[in-house]
């Protein structure tokens, strides 16, 4: 299964030339304000446009702001970015306080990035810093010059020792012991 | 995708080949080992959907071991599909015929049912001794620890270890065993 045919793309998170590191340059280039001057659902767009238009402009010299009044249409953010994308977006019916975080979205984002899901939340060029892994990560070095099948390698060695081996072993320390005091 | 980047790529993702040996050691204890290196259960890189399993070699299939009296008792059915074709044939028997068929059915059963495991069992090689063809023994680079203790027989032991073995005490020359 892959998931080059589903309806949402996958992507990772990414900044263009490692923006933010070092000088930040704002993505959005251009804003355009569509309202209607009378219409009710545009409200909170006039709302907007007479409190924070003014200081949003201020705040960003590098976005170029429009304002398109037209009779009888429903209120729209269109935003242009610096890599060619174009976000369109209705904001019918919304209040004053909702249209402050849609364009302050519009201002930080990169790009139109609404028709893919981020895989992960973060992203690294360098995932490991000592290196993937592979089969001879961690081996024991004796396998390399080993002649298999061994049985030191095939033998299972987390076993208990065995009552006889026990016994050997009292019986070696028994001798040592008798070796000491003759001594 | 750079040079140095594709050569990290074939060794991360490198097929190894492990021998095993199951002298003494239970199938069906040891298809649940088998198996995890057959899938590539015992890679970190491990994902049911990558191709990371890798190859085992089972050498001396012919001397594992059943626990209990399983010989007798466990059966294996076949049903050659025409009626009154079913048949049971006994763990001893089956052994008999093909000293590779027990511990390759014990690998079989061992891994989850799905059509995979036809081709991850493609990757088991099985061996009734110790010989091993030299072109598959040259690939083998590890060797899986048995699980079972191998017990060693009297006579298999040399007899300069035998001599000097640690004894309570000496039978006498002129004993006689009933």
């Amino acid at each position: 299964m892959s998931a080059n045919n589903l309806f949402l793309k996958s992507a990772f998170v990414r900044a263009p030339l490692k923006n933010g590191v070092g000088r930040y340059v704002c993505q959005l280039q251009r804003i355009v304000f569509k309202f209607c001057k009378s219409n009710g659902a545009s409200r909170g767009m006039r709302d907007f446009i007479e409190q924070d238009l003014v200081d949003f402009s201020k705040d960003n010299p590098g976005v170029v702001v429009y304002l398109k009044p037209r009779r009888h249409r429903g209120p729209v953010i269109v935003g242009e970015y610096l890599n060619g994308d174009r976000l369109w977006m209705s904001v019918h019916n919304k209040t004053h306080e909702e249209i402050v975080k849609w364009v302050e979205l519009f201002r930080t984002q990169q790009g139109n990035n609404w028709n893919s899901r981020l895989r992960k939340y973060q992203y690294t060029n360098h995932p490991s810093v000592q290196g993937p892994w592979t089969p001879f990560t961690f081996k024991d070095p004796e396998l390399n010059t080993a002649e298999l099948p061994d049985v030191r390698f095939g033998s299972n060695n987390r076993l208990p020792a065995t009552a006889t081996e026990q016994l050997r072993l009292m019986f070696e320390k028994q001798k040592l012991d008798e070796l000491k005091t003759a001594e | 995708m750079s040079a140095a980047k594709r050569v990290q790529q074939w060794a991360t993702f490198a097929r190894s080949w492990h021998i095993f040996d199951c002298k003494w050691q239970d199938p069906y204890e040891s298809a649940h080992v088998i198996k995890k290196y057959l899938m590539g259960m015992h890679k970190p890189i491990y994902h049911p959907m990558n191709d990371c399993g890798d190859v085992v070699v089972c050498i001396n299939s012919r001397e594992i071991a059943l626990r209990g009296d399983e010989w007798r008792k466990r059966a294996y059915f076949h049903h050659t599909g025409y009626p009154g074709g079913a048949s049971w044939t006994l763990a001893w028997e089956l052994h008999n015929k093909d000293p590779t068929m027990i511990i390759k059915k014990a690998v079989y059963r061992a891994m989850t049912g799905n059509l995979q495991r036809r081709h991850t069992m493609q990757r088991l090689f099985i061996y009734p001794g110790e010989n091993v063809p030299e072109d598959v023994l040259q690939n083998v680079t590890n060797q899986i620890r048995q699980i079972r203790y191998v017990p060693k027989r009297l006579d298999h032991i040399p007899e300069e270890e035998v001599k000097n073995y640690p004894k309570v005490m000496e039978y006498p020359e002129d004993f006689v065993v009933k």
